[in-house]
């Protein structure tokens, strides 16, 4: 029991383990609920909720009438609420938990400590990811490993180009730092 | 509120482990676009051998059917990647 705690309790796991940990969720996850998980979806059911209140003509479309019904709540939005609470908890237990504006070491030291800049970037990245996994049917969680586990083709397509352009991405932003 | 419940719960132990696995950190997914620290690739890859070993074993025996949410479109799904690894590499989410 004491081993467990600890082990609940430190700060990292072996991505090894870790990533089984998701297999078996995802397995119980579908076995349970029909349905495996997925980060980005809760955006767009928001996103479109919030616009059919602002201008519902523009919101009454196929895109947000069936692909990715506009709602405040869904399976997608609680689960997002989940993750953030999920990884809260284990910041707090394990005693990471810390209010920075600047959340990295290595983002201050390559890119400088201004906040402005991270967040920026935090805020541009964020519509690419967005439009992005929009475009391809999920994210990294709910095309990508959702995808990946049900041995989907359209998974490993998505896994391609995220690869393909992250280390471009990577490569221009970090020059001679690469 | 009987679908929500679960939802929760998922998320939960999900964003628990991506904790644990230092997927919140930008470091840990900037540095796998340099090749410098592979454990996103470690984690993704892990998590989709043993959930599709367990997924596929389930299914043969008849107690889980795909969720086929994900058609393939060659153009999209490759598209959106590109478009998404972008955002990935320059945020860190």
């Amino acid at each position: 029991m004491r081993k467990l705690i600890n082990w609940l309790k430190s700060p990292e796991w072996s991505p090894y383990a870790a990533g089984a940990g998701l297999g078996l969720l995802g397995i119980f996850a579908l076995l349970f609920t029909d349905q495996i998980f997925g980060a980005s979806g809760a955006f767009e059911n928001v996103g479109g909720a919030i616009l059919n209140a602002v201008a519902p003509s523009l919101a009454d479309n196929t895109y947000w009438n069936y692909v990715m019904p506009a709602a405040f709540v869904s399976f997608g939005v609680i689960m997002l609420i989940g993750i953030f609470l999920g990884s809260l908890i284990s910041a707090l237990i394990s005693g990471s938990f810390k209010w920075r504006a600047v959340s990295d070491d290595q983002w201050a030291r390559v890119f400088g400590p201004s906040v402005w800049k991270r967040w920026g970037a935090l805020f541009l990245g964020a519509i690419f990811l967005e439009y992005g996994a929009g475009i391809a049917g999920g994210c990294t969680s709910g095309l990508a490993i959702s995808g990946g586990v049900q041995l989907a083709p359209a998974a490993f397509l998505f896994m391609a180009g995220m690869f393909a352009s992250g280390i471009t991405t990577a490569i221009i932003l970090y020059g001679k730092r690469y | 509120m009987g679908t929500l419940l679960p939802a929760l719960i998922v998320g939960l132990i999900f964003g628990f482990i991506l904790h644990k696995a230092k997927l919140t950190q930008y470091s840990t997914i900037a540095n796998v676009f340099r090749f410098t620290d592979l454990t996103v690739l470690k984690f993704m890859l892990t998590a989709i051998v043993v959930g599709a070993g367990g997924i596929y074993l389930l299914r043969d025996m008849g107690l889980v059917t795909l969720t086929g949410t994900t058609p393939t479109y060659i153009v999209g799904n490759l598209i959106g990647g590109l478009i998404f690894g972008v955002g990935m590499a320059g945020a860190g989410f």
